[in-house]
């Protein structure tokens, strides 16, 4: 009953073939079998938002799936947002306004917010709140995430200052 | 925390599934979204031999309009319901309501069958499916049978879905347009499952008297309850000041929350009366708007 | 031995994290990222009752389980571990001791019972559901009250009694000024227990080398020296053959001090078993067992004049220490009681505190472990202003020191000097607007709404040197350590004792030794928490980090360059270096008052000295090596002054929290932008014990609380915005004036929201006096409910 099924992955563009236990969550089989430790487990029953990655492009908590629920999705993880060692306008944004202290939260947060900013480009501040509310931070008081989070929304509008 | 070993299915249509629930009688559970049901499993508080994945099932992920009625398919996320036009020209309210659920990550892959075969009591589509009275299809193995939602929360996690069944659907009668509408949840911290919600729907006659009135309530008790047997009262009467509060004062006196040590049943009580006087507000002042 | 204080070139700039790139990335190492090959999963039994006894432990089935490689329970660990034994010579506190995993009894629900390894945490898992235990159900004492009423259940059988520890003190004659006074107000607070919630549990990985007898232990510390001192001692090894390594680590606040049992029982395993054992603790076990804080009551008495001077203060504390003692129990009762007149001029004081064992998980310090000080004492002030019918800003204005009375001895005997709680405040009272806050909620009520403004002044003791805990009878020292290496090329790293848990070390650090040394901080680099590396220091616990590690690296760097600028006045066939400075990694000279370069750098300096020993000045030995300890003032103490105003809902008993603003003085800031990351960071943990979180234990010992969905961390959307004023008085006895900080935004936080609650309720006639202040309990207290 606990054999191991053998699992096609496709993350962050490559496919990776696994086997796994058909129970093992998909946090721990990116985790552990393919090497990708960016995606952080905060909770495992998906109130912290720490492993949050994206699927078809939409943010989904990875210790709420089996990883065999995964094949014939695209997963991204925070280790493809910075492109050839860049970071992304969010990524640059938390760094610059301190948006982050431990970090463990960090690549949820990142992952929630890519997301997001492409479904809206221009959030309030009352907007990013609302959707942040599903990421928690015991760090920061989530101000300067907020502020990050708003910046880089303009930065990737493009807006003159 | 990591889940007992189960065994793993992926059926590609509605008959498949019924199948291996019928094959496994009883020693199956369905997933769809998973994001109630896989911290369960993680906790171990279920364990079931059979996992049924039914995110395969993408003629279930849709939502249409039929002869007057908005028919969204089991599998169809939060997210979708909570931004989808259609509903939004058309059940305004269970979008708004849609959209409160969790958090932004959870209404991606959280779905409406599922939250409904889940039916925590304090949960928004179990609210608004009662207040709307909203068919939920079910298939099995004898074909498909509708049951009316103020007939299937049957307890705290319990429905009216029999072993060997699978919701493929919710069916809702389309409110008239002018219908004004409310809901209103408080929880402790944004996203959490509400204390109490409240949901209103109030259609106006044209001379201005309520021609319609349904609440419903979430968190009192173990299921959704309609509170039509006492909004039926209201029926033809002006939607004055003195209606609202004495409306209130009945409703309120009528509820009898179980108690619990975090939020106690007077507490829960206040609280609903506070919800259904701010959620009767804002329902006629849309009913108002849209008569205006 | 001290800086001139001001113009620091290095120190002072907000500089951007080092650490961030790799945090944002996904490319951070923390605990669970660490790849052991070959590395077994250990997990635990933990116990379904607040209090039983184990009558017997069947282990059989559960080793047969698949991938099982060990099993074993508390005899077993007795084995191969000695006892946890806490005596610190502390007057009136009970001596406890615990074995690794208990063997008899359990004492909370969550216990110990048992500990498997296995291939796999799935595995793992699977096994500890084989463990029959037979129990043998005893009557639990969940509180204070219960546990010290007569014949109550004993939480330790070895003990007389639950009473942990009884101190009182007295200073003046607070007896007699009640006497005497006008009036003596009462006033209570009840603080509740809460959590860290570290975003990263608990966890570590045991490596045992076998051929080298030597442990290498991973694991998420704050304190990696006195945590290999610690193991070694338990596990009966030198020293010498534990390496700690702590890589990045996932929040701490507290939580990650002590030696835990679970690591013990790794550390000891992995020996044991001689194959590498790891352990990640998941959420359910770090709410109910990792250790929890803060769960005292207090009752203060204050004598008055009629114009609300306080004449003398009594306090009474009484505290739930929980099962299991990894502290001296009375130390954070302690600080509370030593510190409580803060910002005040109190002469007669006399305070009283008792701690006791309950069947609840074991408390220690959180961030601010004397947190409720400053809501206590700002919130007798606001019971004085209550019952006298007088402003409460009149009355902490004519309580509070004012700046021609530092140095100021409080009457426990503790000095205050370089603080600054006047001009603080009057900066708080002036950014509110406290009398158009007035008017605003004289006009709000009229329309039936319910605005309060609460306000907090806070004395926060950051750094304890060696000479505070001689003087309070605690065991250990508070001094650092430090080393400053200029490598062959002109790089530097450097090291201290300190470990961060997110503080953003690696940068304000790096700024320190640049400062020291006259270097630019991005040629410095920080390397921490390898015990083979880093000195021996008392690593990152009360707010010490900026003081006395970034005193030592300080002063490290300072060292560096006097030993760089004997060297360059060699070079430049100069008698002495007084006319030499570094700057930027430059030698300039001092020539008419100017200082230009000399035309050589730090590279040619370190070069030399490597490379060209023989051309050193006679005598002085080849390298460019440095350490040193340093010792802080006996205390150092940060202020600040919170002002928070809130919109209370009598229909729901919700709280909102409209503005927030807060100034605060921490002497000079390494770097101000991580300061106001920490004043933000200690002030929404503060709103959040506040107002939302709870560890909640029935009457039967079980706790409620185990998931994040029941322990309630706030949101975003329930954490303001801050307005931070910043003030940076030096210290005048530190290296640069700093004065450490980071816990003081938890005090301030607490009781500015409580105080402006009961701003809002006092219309209702109604006082919260106990946390949190959830909607439940507001909404009941204004209904006639407590």
């Amino acid at each position: 009953m606990s054999d191991p099924v053998l699992i096609r992955l496709a993350v962050n563009g490559d496919t990776h073939t696994a086997a796994v236990p058909a129970r093992k969550l998909l946090s721990d089989v990116l985790r552990e079998d393919l090497g990708l430790t960016g995606t952080h487990v905060g909770c495992e029953h998906g109130v912290c938002g720490a492993c949050t990655i994206l699927l078809d492009g939409r943010p989904a908590r990875s210790c709420l799936m089996f990883a065999v629920q995964a094949e014939g999705h695209q997963i991204t993880t925070i280790e493809s947002v910075a492109v050839n060692g860049s970071l992304s306008p969010l990524q640059q944004a938390l760094h610059e306004q301190h948006g982050l202290q431990c970090g463990f939260c960090t690549p949820g947060i990142v992952m929630t917010f890519e997301a997001y900013l492409r479904e809206n480009g221009s959030p309030t501040e009352a907007e990013v709140r609302d959707v942040l509310s599903g990421n928690l931070c015991r760090c920061t008081g989530y101000q300067n995430i907020v502020a990050a989070i708003l910046s880089a929304a303009e930065a990737m509008r493009g807006d003159e200052p | 925390m990591k889940p007992a070993a189960f065994e793993y299915h992926r059926p590609e249509s509605v008959d498949q599934v019924v199948a291996l629930l019928a094959q496994f009688d009883g020693e199956a559970q369905i997933i769809a979204g998973g994001q109630s049901l896989t911290p369960m499993l993680s906790f171990r508080m279920s364990r079931p031999a059979h996992l049924i994945d039914v995110n395969a099932l993408t003629s279930l992920d849709c939502i249409r309009v039929i002869d007057g009625v908005l028919e969204i398919g089991a599998l169809t996320r939060h997210h979708r319901i909570a931004t989808d036009p259609l509903v939004h020209a058309h059940c305004p309210l269970l979008a708004e309501a849609a959209g409160t659920i969790g958090h932004y990550a959870i209404r991606q892959r959280g779905t409406i069958g599922g939250s409904l075969a889940h039916a925590d009591p304090s949960a928004q589509l179990p609210l608004i499916t009662t207040l709307l009275n909203a068919e939920i299809v079910l298939a099995g193995r004898n074909g498909q049978r509708a049951v009316p939602a103020r007939g299937f929360f049957l307890g705290s996690l319990d429905t009216a879905i029999e072993p060997g069944e699978i919701i493929v659907c919710v069916r809702i009668r389309i409110p008239a347009v002018d219908a004004g509408w409310s809901f209103e949840l408080f929880s402790q911290r944004r996203g959490d499952f509400a204390i109490v919600a409240v949901a209103v729907l109030l259609l106006l006659g044209e001379t201005g008297k309520v021609e319609r009135l349904s609440i419903a309530i979430a968190g009192i008790g173990p299921t959704p309850l309609s509170m039509d047997n006492v909004s039926q009262a209201s029926l033809g009467r002006m939607p004055d000041a003195a209606w609202q509060s004495e409306l209130v004062t009945t409703l309120g006196d009528s509820l009898e929350p179980d108690d619990n040590p975090k939020f106690p049943a007077l507490y829960r009580k206040d609280l609903a009366r506070n919800l259904l006087t701010r959620a009767l507000a804002s329902a006629l002042s849309r009913a108002e708007r849209s008569r205006a | 031995m001290n800086a001139p204080h001001g113009d620091y070139v290095q120190v002072g700039k907000p500089l951007p994290r080092r650490e961030d790139r790799r945090l944002l990335t996904g490319s951070a190492r923390f605990l669970d990222d660490i790849a052991v090959p070959g590395a077994l999963h250990a997990a635990f039994l933990r116990s379904p009752h607040a209090h039983a006894r184990i009558l017997s432990i069947d282990v059989a089935s559960a080793a047969a389980m698949p991938g099982v490689v060990a099993v074993v329970t508390g005899r077993d660990l007795a084995k191969l571990t000695t006892p946890l034994v806490m005596a610190p010579p502390i007057e009136n506190l009970v001596p406890t001791e615990m074995t690794t995993l208990p063997i008899d009894k359990v004492r909370f629900q969550g216990d110990l019972v048992a500990c498997i390894v296995a291939k796999d945490r799935y595995l793992v898992e699977d096994a500890l559901e084989a463990i029959e235990v037979d129990y043998e159900v005893l009557r639990p004492v969940t509180n204070f009250a219960e546990a010290t009423a007569p014949n109550a259940p004993l939480v330790d059988d070895t003990l007389q009694s639950n009473l942990l520890a009884h101190q009182t003190f007295q200073q003046g004659d607070p007896a007699a000024r009640k006497r005497g006074a006008h009036a003596v107000v009462e006033a209570r607070f009840s603080q509740h227990r809460m959590t860290h919630v570290p975003i990263e549990t608990r966890g570590c990985a045991a490596v045992w080398d076998e051929g080298r007898e030597h442990l290498t232990f991973h694991i998420g510390n704050q304190v990696p020296h006195p945590l290999r001192t610690n193991l070694a001692r338990r596990m009966g090894l030198a020293e010498s053959q534990i390496t700690v390594i702590c890589p990045d680590v996932g929040g701490g606040f507290g939580q990650k001090i002590a030696l835990y049992r679970e690591e013990l029982t790794v550390a000891a395993l992995a020996r044991q078993l001689k194959r590498p054992v790891r352990w990640r603790e998941d959420r359910m076990e770090n709410l109910q067992a990792a250790s929890h804080a803060r769960e005292a009551d207090c009752v203060t008495r204050a004598s008055v004049d009629n114009e609300g001077r306080i004449l003398g203060l009594e306090l009474e504390i009484t505290e739930d220490f929980g099962a299991y003692c990894f502290y001296p129990g009375n130390y954070i009762a302690r600080v509370i009681a030593l510190i409580l007149s803060g910002p005040y001029r109190i002469s007669d004081y006399a305070y009283d505190l008792k701690v006791a064992l309950s069947n609840k998980c074991g408390v220690g310090p959180m961030r601010a472990p004397m947190a409720m000080t400053s809501w206590v004492m700002d919130g007798t002030i606001d019971a004085i202003a209550r019952q006298l019918g007088l402003d409460p800003v009149a009355v902490r204005r004519i309580n509070m020191l004012k700046p021609d009375e530092f140095p100021y001895t409080m009457p426990t005997g503790e000095v205050l000097e370089d603080i600054t709680p006047a001009p603080v405040f009057e900066a708080v009272i002036d950014a509110i607007g406290y009398d158009d806050f007035r008017r605003r909620q004289a006009e709000a009520r009229a329309h039936g709404r319910y605005l309060g403004l609460g306000l907090c002044s806070v004395v926060e003791s950051t750094t304890y040197g060696s000479r505070f805990y001689k003087f309070a009878g605690i065991a250990g020292s508070g001094h650092e350590a430090a080393w400053v290496r200029i490598e062959p090329s002109g790089a530097i790293n450097a090291s201290v004792g300190l470990m961060g848990t997110g503080q953003g070390y690696e940068t304000p650090l790096a700024q320190a030794v640049a400062e020291g040394l006259g270097v630019d901080a991005s040629r410095v680099r920080i390397l921490l928490g390898n015990t083979d590396v880093a000195p021996y220091g008392m690593g990152s616990r009360g707010a010490r980090g900026a003081t006395a590690g970034g005193g030592a690296l300080f002063l490290c760097g300072r060292k560096a360059q006097a030993h760089v600028l004997r060297i360059a006045a060699h070079i430049l066939n100069l008698n002495s270096a007084e006319e030499l400075r570094l700057r930027d990694g430059s030698v300039e000279r001092c020539l008419d008052g100017e200082w230009t370069a000399a035309g050589l750098g730090i590279e040619d300096v370190a070069r030399l000295a490597y490379l060209d020993p023989m051309a050193l000045p006679s005598g002085m030995d080849p390298g460019l090596d440095f350490s040193l300890t340093y010792d802080p003032p006996p205390m150092t103490y940060s202020n600040s002054a919170h002002a928070c105003e809130i919109e209370f809902d009598p229909g729901s008993g919700a709280v909102t929290i409209t503005r927030y603003v807060v100034a605060e003085d921490c002497g000079t800031a390494l770097n101000p932008m991580i300061v106001h990351g920490q004043q933000q960071g200690a002030i929404a943990m503060g709103l959040s014990g506040a107002l939302l979180e709870q560890v909640f234990y029935d009457a039967n010992g079980q706790n409620l609380s185990s998931t994040l969905a029941d322990y309630t961390v706030a949101t975003a959307c329930e954490i303001p915005n801050l307005e931070i004023i910043s003030m940076n008085t030096p210290n005048k006895r530190t290296p640069v004036g700093q004065k450490g900080m980071a816990e003081g935004g938890v005090m301030g936080a607490i009781g500015a929201i409580a105080n402006a609650v009961n701003d809002a309720l006092t219309p209702f006639g109604v006082v919260a006096d106990r946390q949190p202040l959830t909607a439940p309990y507001l909404h009941g207290l204004v209904n006639g409910r407590r």
